[in-house]
């Protein structure tokens, strides 16, 4: 086949699979809805949490998405067999939820309240989580709670989980955590370099400079955190040698 | 839907349906079922409509006092005796005993006033639905699952509900719980009027439910959202030498139109199966103004065939038009296609 009809055939499949989701947009919009009621007001994961959000996919990003894959299909002899049948489970990201947070050490309850959230009303976890990273410090500290580490060369962090909706019709939704410093980077990285790389290297190289210093300003939070609980298990330990003390110290809160 | 297909020992679920009041509904749920309780089928008629219409016409007046004023008690036997532990969260359905009628296989589960209460429940219950709440389905399928206890107790062929005239959330939870559905038309303007609605609301229910449910978790209690159209009734007109007068002739083909465009082809457009193809085939009977007999009737809670007024003659004729109402919808849910 030349290169325009198989152009043009691929083209007709991507425009099949776009009208399929807009058919079934409906749904899946529901289905992103009922996740997040669950998520998003289960008292087990709110407090580890600054904010929720979530989107259905925009059909002209899903055209390009799908135009993007079958690309890369082609460029590597593939074949391109995402059928409109399949749409719902093999696009993962169709329904997408972001729960952002304030520091990465809060991971370990938000994975733990995740999978209590999904098995508690009967969602299937198809995939993850896993996180994207690129500084050895934090792939440590994905290792020692069990999370599987990818690496990011484009420099986007974030720990993912595909979620199924365990029902007759199958829908999954991918389920994005980070925090709200890596939130930033993403979104502009998302702005100006995503999909398609920016064509100023300039802007490319400050992407790349931003990547630090949210990382950074993560690591910072981080770092806050762990000293204020260092210092009140330190408070706790002196009040359990001089019990007397803390009235007296719950008065100079009080009239603070 | 074939006998076998349809699952053994479940009984089918209908509903003389219209939300038009003063169509003859409870009348004609009476009547149809006593004909298919003496074609030797065991029928369960169900008074889903917190009126009670239902109830006061099959029993005393005093027993239907009795009956509601322990309702709300331990020993409570109406359908809201049933439903409370889900309206108040304590529990599951209660399963209560259907009143046996005089008529041979007729049964009754006797309707509350108060099920409007329960009513006023299935609004959050189906918002609970669309948010995937385990609570929601179990509170939208409670009338069903009552149903199902108390016809697989009693070796049950056949569920009539009977319901009010609007189109709240308790009819709703009872079409979507149908096999089938018969709608009832007055000769009149208002009456055909409806049928839009009608049709529209139907064809909403079952979208909303198609939804729902496709994304329900797999094994949880779910209606099963198909109520095929069974056929229509017209209903009081008036008959002078055999034939229907003038106006209600009018009618009659205006009906036949309006049934097809507002209610068979929005059903079919759903889904080919809910509806037959061709109109002619959906008149399942003729009933016309009884004028003594249907007040007679409802007042001695006998089949209208039965009843001490008007003649021999009269109820005899009576007779006919319902044993061949049954006869056919009987051989219509048997019969696998329904067009």
């Amino acid at each position: 086949m030349s290169d325009a009809r198989s152009r043009k055939a691929q083209q007709r499949q991507v425009d099949r699979l776009v009208v399929e989701f807009g058919r079934k947009r409906d749904s899946v919009s529901l289905f992103l809805d009922q996740l997040f009621l669950a998520v998003s007001t289960s008292p087990k994961l709110v407090p580890h949490v600054h904010s929720f959000k979530k989107r259905v996919k925009d059909a002209d990003h899903l055209r390009e998405k799908l135009l993007r894959k079958a690309q890369e299909c082609a460029e590597t002899n593939r074949e391109f067999d995402v059928v409109p049948s399949e749409l719902l489970t093999r696009i993962t990201d169709l329904a997408g939820m972001r729960i952002l947070h304030l520091y990465t050490r809060q991971i370990e309850d938000i994975d733990k309240a995740l999978r209590e959230i999904f098995a508690e009303h009967k969602y299937d976890l198809l995939e993850g989580p896993f996180a994207r990273t690129w500084d050895d410090e934090s792939r440590e500290f994905f290792r020692k709670c069990h999370i599987r580490r990818e690496k990011s060369p484009s420099l986007y962090t974030s720990v993912h989980y595909i979620v199924g909706s365990a029902s007759r019709t199958k829908i999954t939704c991918e389920v994005q955590v980070r925090t709200l410093m890596e939130e930033v980077w993403g979104e502009v990285d998302h702005a100006l370099n995503y999909p398609h790389p920016s064509e100023s290297l300039a802007c490319r190289e400050q992407i790349k400079v931003l990547a630090r210093i949210t990382s950074s300003a993560t690591r910072l939070v981080d770092s806050i955190f762990a000293t204020r609980i260092d210092y009140e298990v330190g408070r706790k330990s002196d009040r359990a040698v001089a019990p007397r003390e803390k009235s007296a110290a719950a008065k100079g809160r009080r009239s603070r | 839907m074939s006998a076998q297909a349809h699952g053994a020992g479940r009984p089918y679920r209908i509903s003389v349906f219209n939300h038009k009041g003063g169509v003859g509904k409870t009348t004609l749920t009476v009547n149809i079922g006593a004909a298919l309780a003496s074609l030797g089928r065991r029928v369960l008629l169900v008074d889903s409509d917190p009126q009670c219409n239902l109830t006061s016409y099959l029993v005393a007046d005093e027993v239907v006092d009795d009956l509601l004023d322990k309702s709300d008690s331990t020993h409570g036997a109406t359908i809201w005796s049933a439903v409370k532990p889900i309206s108040e969260a304590t529990g599951n359905v209660n399963v209560v005993d259907p009143i046996e009628l005089g008529t041979n296989n007729l049964f009754l589960l006797p309707g509350d006033i108060r099920l409007a209460e329960f009513e006023s429940d299935l609004v959050e219950f189906w918002a609970q639905c669309f948010q995937r709440k385990l609570k929601g389905f179990r509170g939208t399928t409670a009338l069903s699952e009552l149903v199902h206890q108390v016809s697989h107790g009693h070796n049950i062929d056949y569920v009539f509900y009977d319901s009010g005239p609007n189109i709240g959330p308790l009819n709703r939870a009872i079409l979507l719980d149908c096999d089938y559905f018969i709608v009832p038309v007055a000769c009149d303007l208002f009456s055909l009027r409806a049928l839009k609605t009608l049709g529209k609301t139907l064809v909403d229910w079952i979208e909303s439910w198609r939804t729902v449910s496709s994304l329900a978790p797999q094994d949880i209690p779910l209606l099963a959202g198909r109520p095929k159209f069974l056929g229509y009734i017209p209903e009081g007109f008036r008959v002078y030498g055999g034939r229907p007068a003038g106006k209600h002739s009018y009618f009659l083909s205006r009906i036949e139109r309006e049934i097809h465009s507002q209610l068979m082809v929005l059903l079919r457009r759903v889904d080919p199966d809910l509806a037959p193809s061709r109109v002619q085939q959906a008149k399942l009977g003729e009933v016309k103004d009884y004028a003594s007999l249907v007040p007679a009737s409802q007042k001695e809670g006998r089949p209208i065939y039965e009843v001490s007024a008007g003649t021999p003659d009269q109820r005899g004729s009576a007779w006919q038009v319902f044993r061949a109402i049954a006869t056919k919808i009987d051989s219509r849910v048997h019969g696998g296609s329904i067009g």
